[in-house]
């Protein structure tokens, strides 16, 4: 309790400081069934709690937020995330702008995930412009860096992206969009051909239901000559249908290639509350396609419905059967995933309800599962600066 | 977390402190005054509106009842989160002002459009685009 009081007051003082703008205040609880997102499924509860603090400085603002997550079966897998960061925008002329941020985060997990604490830099530059009233042309770029514990999982990673719309009397937008990547792991690799690494700190009990067929460890690596670097790249389309203004419905649809490079771990174990090195934007090749309705109900309450398919395979990962014996088979995966969201604003705070359904299907049988997110969400936004 | 609830209470009481707090500053935003219009966008530009702030986004709107024309401000920010179009029907509550060259602008506090609604201001009219988004865990810039 005195804890809890003291970081609240701590919050608080720390805005009266700085005179913030924008203090936010928020509360989620969240449910699964299947916390790994394994075949073995595990409930769990998780409860978060986070703050956001913002000052405006004219031409650029400066932020802060900071999140605390605690699980209640596994509270050894209990974290706390911190951002700060400042970001500009620059109107260039009264169609085009430029945005820009630079950010630091620092995640700190408990003793079961130590591995994956992490400090991380990010930088983005982003630009707009319309080249007609009815047409955005837009690009992007992301670089990344994160520093684990586990130096193992160190990586740098730039990211462009462009994107050209347009709308149409129909009241239609079509949109096409390009994305490029590049990852670099930057010591990963080790001497042996195939090498079983445990955390350093496991133990008899931990991860429970984790490893596979007894198997304790979170990753595997493997051993590889080749570029440390993983390149991929994609194409996507939008097509959005507004049906007056309560209500827009929208199709997606992307393909990525994976241009050079591999996935040098073999295995990482899932945990949904981490960023995957073995399931993120860069690991794998594949397609997506979605499509999702928006409603503004009666009393302002906003609907969302989505429904995503995506067929991935992970270059680099292998697939392993019941027993954990490769199979000699890249991993690939099949996945359908139902979304549904409200959400309702109240004069003092917001309120959502999210529902996750996934159905995971895939070659590799540890990674065959299904699993049920749910998430109750309360935010107060006290705006400290003037109208 | 059975201490949660000692968190939740302190905030609901600062909560209720801080309009008192914002009291304090100068108004630009008229509660009293609010309107609703329901248009279609007329044409989309990034321009200066307050001393010592980003250039905002204003829409200019054309009211389907009336035809009359409104430059909506609606925030510095959403420039880059939303992709609005000539055309597009919105859907605006806001708080309208004279410009001394006779313009009607509006200060918008929500708009409505495709399904999608975008609180700007909270129901004393004091800005949400700030920290927009943030406190949900969302990444500045990740919509852009």
């Amino acid at each position: 309790m005195k804890k809890h009081v003291m970081i609240t007051l701590l919050i608080f003082s720390v805005s009266a400081v700085l005179r913030a703008d924008t203090l936010s205040l928020s509360f989620n609880q969240n449910v699964t069934d299947n916390l790994f997102q394994n075949r073995y499924g595990e409930s769990d509860r998780l409860s978060n709690l986070g703050f956001y603090l913002d000052k405006n400085l004219g031409k650029f603002s400066l932020y802060t937020q900071g999140s605390y997550s605690y699980l209640f079966e596994n509270p050894n897998l209990t974290y706390y995330v911190q951002d700060i960061g400042a970001d500009a925008l620059h109107a260039l002329n009264q169609r085009s702008a430029l945005y820009f941020s630079l950010s630091g985060r620092g995640a700190f997990y408990r003793a079961d995930y130590g591995d994956f604490n992490y400090a991380s830099i990010n930088a983005f530059a982003a630009f707009k412009s319309y080249l007609s009233p009815t047409s955005i042309f837009k690009s992007n770029y992301t670089f990344e860096y994160k520093n684990y514990s586990s130096s193992l999982f160190d990586f740098s990673s730039h990211a462009f992206m462009i994107s050209l719309d347009k709308f149409f009397q129909t009241k239609t937008t079509l949109k096409l969009e390009a994305n490029w990547g590049y990852k670099t792991f930057l010591h990963p690799y080790q001497t042996e051909e195939f090498t079983t690494t445990g955390s350093p700190n496991s133990q008899g009990g931990k991860g429970r239901g984790r490893g596979r067929a007894g198997n304790q460890n979170q990753f595997l690596i493997r051993s590889q000559s080749e570029g440390q670097g993983i390149q991929v790249f994609s194409l996507g389309g939008l097509v959005a249908q507004g049906l007056g203004s309560r209500v827009g419905i929208n199709l997606t649809g992307m393909k990525q290639w994976n241009l050079s490079g591999q996935n040098p771990f073999a295995y990482v174990e899932e945990y949904y509350a981490v960023e995957n090195p073995s399931y993120d934007r860069f690991s794998w090749q594949g397609y997506q396609l979605g499509s999702q309705i928006s409603i503004v109900l009666p009393w302002n309450i906003r609907t969302k419905l989505g429904y995503t398919l995506s067929v991935k395979e992970f270059p680099g990962i292998e697939s392993f059967d019941i027993e954990g014996i490769s199979m000699d088979e890249v991993r690939e995966d099949t996945r359908e995933q139902f979304e549904a969201r409200l959400e309702k604003d109240f004069p003092a705070f917001s309120v959502f309800l999210s529902y996750y359904f996934i159905d995971n299907k895939s070659n590799d049988f540890y990674f065959d599962w299904e699993g049920q997110f749910f998430s109750l969400g309360v935010e107060w936004n006290l705006s400290l600066g003037g109208k | 977390m059975r201490k949660t609830p000692s968190v939740f209470l302190l905030g609901v009481f600062l909560s209720c402190l801080v309009p008192s707090l914002a009291q304090q500053q100068q108004h630009f935003y008229n509660i009293d005054k609010e309107i609703h219009i329901k248009g279609s966008i007329k044409d989309i530009i990034m321009e200066p509106r307050y001393k010592n702030s980003s250039p905002f986004l204003v829409v200019v709107l054309e009211d389907k009842e009336n035809q009359k024309i409104y430059n909506i401000e609606v925030s510095p920010i959403w420039f880059f989160e939303n992709d609005f179009h000539k055309g597009e029907d919105l859907h605006v509550t806001g708080s309208p002002y004279t410009t001394a060259e006779n313009e009607q602008n509006v200060i918008a506090r929500e708009v409505r459009f495709r399904g999608e609604t975008l609180v700007l201001r909270d129901k004393h009219g004091f800005p949400t685009w700030r920290g927009q988004g943030k406190g949900k865990g969302r990444k500045r810039g990740k919509n852009f």
